[in-house]
C-alpha cells in the first residue's frame, strides 16, 4: 500500500485549516462605514447630523444635486422654447433644439431637466421616512422636518409637472416599488403637491427656523400655494394665500431694482445661499459676459426687447447692453443682468432667489382681476410697475387687466425659474403668441419629451405625444 | 571573475555506503551547467585557446562555448588548482580537455554532451587482492535537473529488455542484479534521453539536460510554472524576445495579436494612455449606454502579487490621454495607465490563463481571465553588463484626409441654401454664420497637420547587471524611457525604472529567498484636455495667435474661442506616477519533496496630479483661472502560505499544492482645487488661490480564501488535474460572503501510446485536453450592501455652516458573486520532431448569476442598483495557433507562429428580459454587443433625406423610436463583436541577421466614416470641418449619395434624421484590418569580431510598430472607430543597439 503523505504533512494541513477556518470571517472584516460615508442608522441618529442631510436638500450645487438641482437649465431651456432667449454660444445642438422646436427624447438637455429633479426628490423622501421612523429626535425636530421636506417636494413636483405634463409620483424610497411606476395625471401630481403644502402649512411657524430666507416659514409654503392654486386656475385660495403673505408685514418691495437678487433682500421669500465654487449663480456664469464689447452665449430675444416700455428701470437695471463690433458694424447685444456677480465671493452677495414679494403681488393681482375685484388687481399691478419707474397701468376691464399683468410677468420675472413658458401655458395663450413670433413652432412641444432612456429602464413611461 | 564555492561536493565513489549517500545532499551540488544556455549558434568540435593565467572554470566555459559540450565539476576541485596557462590551436575536445587537466588530481569522462570532470581515483583504493568473481552488481543512481532538484518519476531501464524502474521523490533508482555491458537507457520528458554504459557497482549521478523542445520550456501559471506538455488548461505565454522587439512603452500593447482569444486595445496614440484587455468575450451585463460596449478586463498579477491598480485609469484630472473613450465604443475611460511605469525589457514573461482549470484557483476574481506577469531573475553564471539603447520616431499611423476651404466652405453655403437662409453676421438670425461671413475665404490651416503632422522622438535606454552563483543569483536593471508627444509643445512621457530580484539558497539546499523590489516613476506632462478636437476647427479658422504669440479671442467682433488650439497649449497636466511592486518568496523543504512557503506581496502605485488652467490660456470671456492638486495611492497587500508535495506513485508523479491568501486592497484619493488666482505663477501651489475646495475619498476591500491543487501525471501519458478554493470577500453582506470554486482537468499524452508511436512515426506529440471548473466576480465596491450617505462629490459648499450629506446608493443588502462555469477541451499536436506544433480549443464560458449595477429609472432615485440577474452569458469560440520551423539550415532559418480566435458572444438567457432594465439593449440568443436601431434604407433621391425602414417595411425618415413592443421600428441590426482576431509572426534568420515581422488582425462591424460625421457636431449646422468623405450629400433630385441634404437649422427633417441615421444600420460598416504591427531587424557581430572587442554580444537593430494597414475602413484608424478627435494611434520607428559583456 502506497503512503500518501508523511505524518508530518497531515500536521501541516491541519493547523493550516484550524487557522483558516474560524478566523477566515475575521480576515475579511471591514470597519462599518469607510471615513467619507455614514450608515443611514448614524446619519439619522441625532438632530444635527440629520441637519446635515437637510442641509443637503438645501445646498446650491448643481450635478443634479441639492435645491438647484438642474444648473440654471430650467431657466435656459424654457426662455429658448418661450420667446426670451436665443442661444449662441459654443454649438450646441441640445440647446438650439428647444429655441428651434426640434426636440426629441435624445436629447440630453431634456435628460437633466427629468432626471436631476428626482435625484433630488430622493434624499427629500428618504429624510421623511428616516426622521419619522426615529427614535432619537424630538417630536418637534421630526414636525419641522417633514414640513420643510413637504413644502421642497411639492416645489420640485411643480415645476416637473408643468415641464413634462404627466409624471411619476414618487414619494418612498424602496425602489422596488418607485422605479417601475408609470406616469401619474398632471391632476393627480397637482393633487400631492397641494397636500403637501397642506401638511407643511400646518407645520411650519411663521418665523424662519434659520437665518436668512434660506430654510421656510409659512409664508413660504403660502407663497407656493399661491402660485400653483393660481396656476389650477383657482382664484380665491390663491388669492388667499398671496394675500396672507404679502399682508404679513415680513416683506416688502426693494425700491432699488438692484438690491433685489442680493443676500438680504427684504422682497425675498425664499433665498438660497448661492456660494458655488466658481460663479456665484448659474443665471450670472451663463447670461454675464464679463467683458465688454463680446458676445454672451444667451441673448434676450428682440420680441422679449419690444416688450419692455420706454424708461423701465428694470430694462436699465436688468438688462446689459453688450455693444459688439462685428464684421465693422457696432450691434447691440442683450442679455439678462437680474444676476450681477459673476465670479464668486466671500460672504455671498447674491442669493438664488426661488419666491419673492413681486410674483406675490402679481399673483394676487391675477387671482383678484379674476374675481372680478379690479381695485385690487390694478392697485397690485401698479405697485410693481411703479418700482420700475412706470406710470399706472391704463387698463380698466378686467380683460385688459388681465393683459397688462400678462405683459408685467413678462417684463418683471423674465429669465426666473420658467414664468414666461409656464404663463403662457397655463393661460393657453401659447400657441397664438409663439406662432405668430417664432418660426416652426410645434404645440405639441409645451410638453417636453420623456427621455428616451428613462422609457427604456421604465417601460411603463409613456411618451408626451408628438415624440 | 571568480566564484566562491561554498558548498561541498565529492564524486559519489563506488565504496560509499547507500547511508552516505544520503547524508550527501544533492542539493549542495554547484552545477555550472545551468548557467550555460544552449545557443542558437553552430558549434564547432575544434578548439582554439590562448589564455594566460587564468582559472580553469574561466577556460571551461571557454571551451564550452566553442563546441557546445557542458562541464559538470565542483568549484572547490578546480579553486585548489588555482590558474593556469593554456595554448591550444585547433586540436580536438579530448585534447583540449587532457591538456588542461595534465598534471592535475583531476580525470575526465564525457557522456553524451557533458564533460564531467572528477578528482582521479586515489591510488590507496584500489583494489589490493586479485579479484573474485564479484556478484551481480547493484546499479544506484541519482537523477538530476540541470539545477539539482531531483527528477521524480524518471524512467530507468535496461536497455534491450523490459528491465527497469522510476525514481523516487529524491530522484533515486536502484537495479539490482544489474547484467554486465549492459546499457542503461534514462528518460524523462521534456529532457534529452541519457544512455550510458555504467561501471559495475556505480553509483551514478546523473545531471539531465532540459531538451531544447519548446514543448518543455517553463510556462507560468498560477502559483508555479508547468509546461506546455503536461499542462491541461488554456495558458499562453508571451516571452522577452517578442516583447523587445516591439517600441512600446506599454507593455500590454505588446500582447496585441500574440495571444489567442486576447483582445487588446489602445485607447489613443497618448503615450502612457491605457491600454485595455480583454480575455475570451465580455462576460457580465453592465449598465451602459447603447452606444458603449462594457469591458471586462482579467486579472493582473506580477511575480504573485496582485498589482495594486490593476489596468485601471490611475489618473482623476483631464488630460490629453484622458480625452476619450474612443476605442472600440467602449464604456472604459481612457487616461493613463499604471502600466506605463513597468519596463517592458524587465518582463521575462507574461502568460495569460483562459480556461477554468487556470483561473479558478483565483475564486471570486479570475472569471475574466488572469494574466500573470513575470520579471526578470538573475541567472548563475558570470556576471554580464547588458545595455540598450534606441531611439524612435513618432507619426500619426493613420491621417484623415479632411476637407479644404473652398470644400468647406461650399458645404456651409449648401446647409443654408437648402434652407433658404442667406448666411449673414447678425447673431439674431438664423443665417448667423461668421465662417462664410465674416472670415477670410481665402485662408487655409490644415489643422491636422498643424496638431499631429509633426514626428517626435522616443528615447530608451535599458542597462543591467546580472550574475550569481548557483546559491545566490542577483539582478539590477535601470531604464530611462522618454516618449515625446506628437503634438505642438514640450509634452512627453518619461519613466525611470528600477528592477531588482535577488535569490539566495542555504548551503543544504532547504532554505531558498527570492524576493524583488521593482519601482517606477512615471512623469507625464501633457497638455489640457481636449485640445485633439480642433483638428476640425474651420479650415479658414482666423488667426488664434497675434505676431507676439498672443491667443487672439475674438475676430472682428467674432468670438472664436470655441477654435482656439493654442489655448489648450498654455494648459498644464502633469501627472507623477510612482509605482512599487515587491515580492519575497520563502521556501523551505520539510522533507524531500514535500516544501512549506510563502508568498508575500506589496503593491503600490501612487498618482500625484496637477492641473492648471492660467488666464493666458482661456477666453478673458469665461475666465476661471484654477488649479487643481489630485493625489491617490492604491495599496495591495498579498499574503499567501503554501505547502507544496511531489512525490512518484506507482507510474506517476503526484503534486499537491494547498494554500491560503490573505489579500488587502486600500485605496485614498484626494482632489484639491483652487480658483481665483491673482497671478498664473502661482498655480504650481494652492496657496495662492482666493477658494480652495477639497475632497478625498478612501476605499478599502478584504479578501481571503484556502485553495488547493492536485495533479497526477501517469506514465508521462495520463494528467489529472483538480482545483478548488473557498473564498470569502468583503465587497458581499453578511451571510454572501463566502463562495466554493473548483475544477477538473484531464488530458492524455496520445502520443505516447505505443500504436501511436509506431503507427504514426510523423506525430512526435498529440495530446488530448479538457477541463471544467467554476470561477466568480465580485466586481463591485466596498460597503454598497447597506445604505450610506456621505457629503458628496467635489464643490459643495456648507449651507449655513452646516456641511451637506447626500444618500450614497439605494439599499440592496442581498447581492453575492456571479458564478461563472467554464468548459475547455484542447488537442494539441507536434510533427516532424514538434518542429510543427498545434493547437485547437475549444471552449464554453457561461456566467450566470450576473452581478450588475441594474439601471433604474431615474424616479428611483439613484440611476443603478447593485443585484443579481438570472441573466446567462455565454462565450464560446475556437482558438487555434501553430508553431513551425519552416527552414532550418546551417545559416538560415524560418519559424512561424500563426493564432487566430473565433469568440461568439450571446445572450444565452434572460428570464423576463422584455419587462426589465435591459429590453431595449439586450436580446436572448444575441450578443450582449448587439446593436438595436433602425433598418436604414439610403438617401431618398428627391427629398435628400435619408431613410429608414418601419417595422412594416414602409421608408420613411422619421420612424418611431422604440422596439416593435412598444410600436416602434427597433429591430436588431448587427452587433459589435470581434468576429475574428489574430496574429501571424515570422522571423528570419539568416547569418547574424534576424528578421521579425508580425502582422495583426482583427474583424467586426464598427460604425463607420459616416457615424463619425454626424456624431460630433454635424456638418453644415455647425461650423467643424469634416472628412472629404462628407462632400458627397444630396445637392438636387436624383443625386444618389451616401450623406443627405445638409441644413443649417436644428429644428429641420434633415437634423433629426441625422439622429435617427446613428441609430441605424447605415452607420455600422464592416471594419476588418491587417496591420503590420511589428517589422523588427536586427545584426549582431560574429564571433570572431565580438572576440576582438572583448564583448559577449553585439546587436544593431530597427524595430517599427504600427508599420502598415490594410484595412476597408474609411476615415480613421480601424483600431479606434467611432471618433476622429481623440489622439491618433502612432507610428514608432525605433533603431538600436544592445550589447552584453
Amino acid at each position: 500500500m502506497i503512503k500518501l503523505f508523511p505524518n508530518k504533512l497531515y500536521m501541516i494541513g491541519l493547523l493550516l485549516v484550524a487557522a483558516l477556518g474560524p478566523s477566515c470571517k475575521k480576515l475579511i472584516d471591514i470597519p462599518a462605514n469607510p471615513p467619507t460615508s455614514l450608515t443611514e442608522v448614524q446619519q439619522f441618529s441625532d438632530s444635527a447630523t440629520a441637519m446635515t442631510a437637510v442641509a443637503g436638500v438645501y445646498s446650491y450645487t448643481g450635478f443634479g444635486k441639492g435645491f438647484t438641482y438642474n444648473d440654471g437649465y430650467l431657466t435656459f431651456c424654457t426662455g429658448l422654447s418661450s420667446d426670451e432667449l436665443s442661444y449662441v454660444g459654443y454649438p450646441s445642438p441640445d440647446l438650439q433644439a428647444f429655441y428651434g422646436y426640434g426636440l426629441t427624447d435624445l436629447n440630453g438637455t431634456v435628460g437633466y431637466l427629468w432626471t436631476d429633479p428626482y435625484t433630488s426628490m430622493y434624499p427629500i423622501n428618504s429624510i421623511m421616512t428616516n426622521v419619522a421612523a426615529s427614535t432619537a429626535l424630538s417630536a418637534s425636530f421630526k414636525t419641522q422636518i417633514i414640513g420643510e421636506m413637504k413644502l421642497v417636494r411639492a416645489f420640485f413636483y411643480f415645476n416637473t409637472v408643468n415641464l413634462f405634463g404627466d409624471i411619476p409620483l414618487v414619494i418612498s424610497t424602496d425602489y422596488n416599488t418607485t422605479s417601475r411606476l408609470p406616469r401619474t395625471s398632471a391632476d393627480s401630481i397637482y393633487a400631492q403637491i397641494l397636500s403637501d403644502l397642506s401638511d407643511a402649512q400646518k407645520a411650519l411657524p411663521a418665523a424662519y427656523p434659520s437665518s436668512g430666507r434660506v430654510r421656510p416659514n409659512l409664508y413660504t409654503v403660502l407663497s407656493v400655494r399661491a402660485k400653483v392654486q393660481l396656476y389650477r386656475k383657482q382664484w380665491q385660495a390663491a388669492y388667499d394665500a398671496a394675500d396672507s403673505v404679502i399682508n404679513s408685514g415680513l416683506y416688502s418691495l426693494e425700491p432699488d431694482l438692484n438690491n433685489v437678487f442680493l443676500d438680504g433682500s427684504n422682497e425675498a421669500i425664499w433665498q438660497i445661499p448661492a456660494n458655488g465654487s466658481y460663479n456665484a449663480t448659474h443665471e450670472a456664469s451663463q447670461f454675464i459676459s464679463p467683458y465688454p464689447n463680446t458676445t454672451p452665449q444667451y441673448l434676450m430675444t428682440p420680441i422679449l426687447q419690444k416688450a419692455f416700455e420706454a424708461g423701465d428701470l428694470r430694462w436699465q437695471n436688468w438688462v446689459k447692453d453688450y455693444v459688439v463690433n462685428i464684421n465693422g458694424t457696432n450691434q447691440d447685444l442683450y442679455a439678462p443682468y437680474k444676476y450681477k456677480n459673476y465670479y464668486s465671493s466671500a460672504p455671498t452677495i447674491e442669493d438664488y432667489m426661488v419666491i419673492r414679494l413681486a410674483d406675490l403681488y402679481l399673483i394676487r393681482a391675477e387671482a383678484a382681476a379674476q374675481l372680478g375685484k379690479t381695485t385690487v388687481a390694478l392697485a397690485d399691478l401698479n405697485q410693481i410697475r411703479a418700482r420700475a419707474g412706470l406710470v399706472a397701468s391704463t387698463a380698466t376691464t378686467a380683460g385688459d387687466i388681465l393683459t397688462a399683468i400678462m405683459h408685467e410677468r413678462q417684463v418683471e420675472l423674465f429669465t426666473e425659474w420658467g414664468n414666461r413658458w409656464f404663463d403662457l401655458k397655463r393661460t393657453g395663450t401659447i400657441d397664438t403668441v409663439l406662432s405668430a413670433e417664432k418660426p416652426g413652432w410645434k404645440p405639441n412641444e409645451a410638453l417636453y419629451p420623456v427621455p428616451r432612456l428613462q422609457r427604456q429602464y421604465n417601460a411603463n413611461l409613456t411618451q408626451n405625444p408628438g415624440y | 571573475m571568480r566564484f566562491k564555492a561554498r558548498g561541498k561536493f565529492r564524486w559519489p565513489t563506488p565504496e560509499l555506503s547507500t547511508k552516505t549517500l544520503r547524508v550527501v545532499k544533492l542539493t549542495t551540488i554547484i552545477l555550472f551547467t545551468a548557467c550555460m544556455q544552449v545557443s542558437a549558434r553552430g558549434y564547432s568540435q575544434r578548439v582554439t585557446l590562448t589564455q594566460n593565467n587564468v582559472s580553469l572554470v574561466t577556460v571551461f566555459q571557454e571551451i564550452q562555448r566553442q563546441t557546445g559540450y557542458h562541464f559538470l565539476f565542483t568549484y572547490e576541485d578546480l579553486d585548489r588548482l588555482g590558474n593556469v596557462d593554456v595554448s591550444l590551436q585547433d586540436v580536438s575536445l579530448d585534447e583540449a580537455v587532457e591538456a588542461c587537466l595534465r598534471n592535475k588530481p583531476l580525470t575526465y569522462a564525457i557522456i553524451e554532451k557533458t564533460v564531467v570532470i572528477k578528482p582521479r581515483p586515489a591510488p590507496a583504493r584500489m583494489p589490493q587482492q586479485a579479484p573474485e568473481p564479484p556478484p551481480p552488481p547493484t546499479l544506484r543512481g541519482h537523477v538530476v535537473d540541470s539545477l539539482g532538484n531531483p527528477l521524480v518519476g524518471a524512467s530507468v531501464t535496461i536497455k534491450g529488455t523490459k528491465l527497469g524502474t522510476r525514481t523516487n521523490f529524491k530522484g533515486e533508482f536502484t537495479i539490482n542484479a544489474l547484467p554486465r555491458g549492459a546499457v542503461v537507457v534514462i528518460s524523462y520528458t521534456g529532457f534529452i534521453q541519457e544512455e550510458i554504459r555504467p561501471n559495475p557497482d556505480d553509483n551514478l549521478f546523473l545531471v539531465m539536460q532540459r531538451s531544447p523542445d519548446i514543448l518543455d520550456a517553463p510556462v507560468v501559471q498560477a502559483y508555479g510554472t508547468t509546461s506546455r506538455r503536461y499542462n491541461v488548461s488554456s495558458i499562453s505565454t508571451v516571452d522577452a524576445e517578442t516583447i523587445s522587439k516591439q517600441p512600446v512603452t506599454n507593455v500590454l500593447l505588446a500582447l496585441q495579436g500574440q495571444a489567442p482569444g486576447l483582445a487588446v486595445n489602445a485607447t489613443s496614440g497618448v503615450p502612457g494612455s491605457r491600454v485595455l484587455l480583454q480575455i475570451r468575450g465580455q462576460n457580465t451585463i453592465q449598465n451602459t449606454t447603447s452606444r458603449l460596449r462594457p469591458y471586462d478586463q482579467p486579472l493582473f498579477i506580477i511575480d504573485g502579487v496582485p498589482f495594486a491598480p490593476q489596468n485601471n485609469n490611475v489618473t482623476q484630472l483631464n488630460s490629453l490621454a484622458s480625452a476619450s473613450s474612443a476605442s472600440g465604443g467602449i464604456s472604459q475611460s481612457g487616461g493613463l495607465s499604471a502600466f506605463n511605469g513597468i519596463n517592458p525589457a524587465d518582463i521575462e514573461s507574461i502568460s495569460v490563463l483562459r480556461d477554468a482549470d487556470a483561473t479558478s484557483i483565483y475564486g471570486t476574481q479570475g472569471s475574466n481571465g488572469v494574466i500573470l506577469i513575470t520579471t526578470k531573475r538573475g541567472k548563475v553564471g558570470k556576471t554580464i553588463f547588458d545595455l540598450n539603447v534606441n531611439t524612435g520616431f513618432n507619426t500619426d499611423a493613420r491621417t484623415v484626409k479632411l476637407m479644404n476651404t473652398s470644400q468647406y466652405l461650399q458645404l456651409r453655403k449648401d446647409a443654408f441654401a437648402a434652407d433658404g437662409i442667406t448666411p449673414n453676421s447678425n447673431p439674431y438670425d438664423p443665417g448667423y454664420a461668421p465662417d462664410l461671413t465674416v472670415f477670410d475665404s481665402t485662408r487655409y490651416t490644415d489643422w491636422q497637420k498643424v496638431i499631429f503632422g509633426k514626428t517626435s522622438n522616443n528615447t530608451d535606454v535599458h542597462a543591467s547587471i546580472s550574475g550569481g552563483s548557483a546559491q545566490n543569483t542577483f539582478l539590477l536593471s535601470t531604464g530611462y524611457t522618454r516618449s515625446d508627444f506628437n503634438y505642438p509643445g514640450h509634452y512627453s512621457d518619461q519613466r525611470f525604472s528600477l528592477h531588482t530580484a535577488n535569490h539566495h539558497g542555504t548551503a543544504d539546499n532547504r532554505l531558498s529567498v527570492d524576493y524583488g523590489i521593482d519601482y517606477s516613476y512615471d512623469r507625464n506632462n501633457s497638455s489640457g484636455f481636449g485640445g485633439a478636437q480642433s483638428i476640425l476647427n474651420p479650415p479658414n479658422t482666423p488667426d488664434l495667435r497675434d505676431a507676439a504669440g498672443n491667443l487672439i479671442w475674438s475676430y472682428k467682433g467674432i468670438d472664436i474661442s470655441s477654435y482656439q488650439f493654442y489655448g489648450y497649449l498654455k494648459k498644464v497636466a502633469l501627472a507623477n506616477l510612482d509605482n512599487l511592486n515587491t515580492y519575497l518568496h520563502l521556501n523551505y523543504k520539510v522533507l524531500p519533496g514535500l516544501s512549506i512557503s510563502a508568498n508575500l506581496g506589496y503593491s503600490r502605485n501612487n498618482t500625484s496630479e496637477n492641473q492648471q488652467m492660467p488666464a493666458s490660456s482661456q477666453s478673458p470671456l469665461y475666465p476661471n483661472v484654477s488649479s487643481a492638486f489630485a493625489s491617490a495611492k492604491l495599496q495591495t497587500i498579498n499574503i499567501e502560505p503554501q505547502i507544496d508535495y511531489t512525490n512518484a506513485f506507482g507510474k506517476g508523479v503526484f503534486s499537491a499544492l494547498v494554500g491560503a491568501t490573505y489579500k488587502k486592497n486600500l485605496s485614498y484619493t484626494t482632489d484639491v482645487a483652487g480658483t481665483g488666482y491673482a497671478n498664473d505663477n502661482f498655480l504650481g501651489s494652492i496657496n495662492g488661490a482666493a477658494f480652495v475646495q477639497a475632497y478625498d475619498g478612501s476605499s478599502i476591500y478584504k479578501y481571503s480564501a484556502g485553495f488547493a491543487r492536485l495533479k497526477y501525471v501517469y506514465n508521462g501519458k495520463y494528467i489529472v488535474s483538480l482545483t478548488g478554493r473557498r473564498d470569502g470577500s468583503s465587497n458581499f453582506g453578511p451571510g454572501n460572503q463566502f463562495g466554493n470554486f473548483g475544477s477538473a482537468g484531464a488530458g492524455w499524452i496520445f502520443s505516447e501510446e505505443k500504436a501511436i508511436k509506431s503507427g504514426l512515426s510523423f506525430l512526435s506529440f498529440g495530446k488530448l485536453s479538457g477541463s471544467y471548473g467554476t470561477s466568480g466576480s465580485d466586481g463591485v465596491g466596498p460597503y454598497l450592501f447597506q445604505p450610506f450617505w456621505s457629503p458628496g462629490d467635489s464643490y459643495i459648499s456648507a449651507v449655513q455652516g452646516i456641511h451637506p450629506n447626500f444618500p450614497q446608493n439605494l439599499y440592496n443588502p442581498d447581492y453575492s458573486w456571479a458564478l461563472k462555469k467554464s468548459l475547455n477541451l484542447a488537442m494539441d499536436l507536434g510533427f516532424f520532431h514538434d518542429r510543427l506544433l498545434l493547437n485547437a480549443t475549444y471552449y464554453r464560458d457561461r456566467e450566470g448569476n450576473q452581478l450588475v449595477g441594474y439601471p433604474l429609472a431615474i424616479q428611483a432615485g439613484f440611476t443603478s442598483v447593485n443585484e443579481n440577474l438570472p441573466a446567462t452569458i455565454q462565450n464560446s469560440g475556437w482558438e487555434f495557433s501553430f508553431t513551425s520551423t519552416n527552414i532550418k539550415t546551417r545559416s538560415f532559418t524560418w519559424t512561424s507562429n500563426f493564432n487566430i480566435s473565433f469568440n461568439r458572444n450571446k445572450l444565452l438567457a434572460f428570464p423576463n428580459l422584455e419587462n426589465s432594465s435591459y429590453s431595449d439593449t439586450y436580446i436572448v440568443g444575441k450578443p450582449t454587443s448587439v446593436v438595436i436601431g433602425y433598418q436604414y434604407k439610403g438617401v431618398n433621391p428627391q427629398t435628400g433625406l435619408f431613410e429608414f425602414y418601419t417595422h412594416g417595411g414602409q421608408a420613411t425618415s422619421t420612424p418611431t423610436s422604440g422596439p416593435l413592443s412598444r410600436g416602434g421600428d427597433y429591430v436588431p441590426i448587427g452587433d459589435r463583436e470581434v468576429k475574428f482576431m489574430g496574429g501571424f509572426a515570422n522571423t528570419f534568420t539568416y547569418k547574424h541577421f534576424s528578421l521579425y515581422a508580425f502582422f495583426q488582425f482583427s474583424d467586426q462591424q464598427a460604425p463607420n466614416w459616416i457615424y463619425n460625421i454626424y456624431t460630433f457636431n454635424p456638418p453644415g449646422s455647425t461650423t467643424t470641418n469634416k472628412p472629404v468623405g462628407a462632400l458627397d450629400y444630396w445637392k438636387k433630385p436624383g443625386d444618389h449619395t451616401a450623406l443627405q441634404r445638409m441644413s443649417s437649422s436644428y429644428a429641420s427633417l434633415a437634423s433629426q434624421a441625422e439622429g435617427n441615421f446613428v441609430s441605424s444600420t447605415g452607420a455600422y460598416s464592416n471594419d476588418t484590418y491587417v496591420r503590420l504591427k511589428t517589422l523588427s531587424l536586427s545584426y549582431s557581430l560574429s564571433d570572431e569580431a565580438l572576440k576582438k572587442l572583448h564583448i559577449h554580444q553585439f546587436r544593431i537593430f530597427a524595430n517599427a510598430q504600427n508599420v502598415l494597414t490594410i484595412t476597408n475602413y474609411k476615415a480613421g484608424d480601424p483600431e479606434t472607430f467611432g471618433d476622429l478627435t481623440s489622439f491618433p494611434l502612432q507610428r514608432i520607428v525605433a533603431f538600436g543597439l544592445s550589447f552584453n559583456f
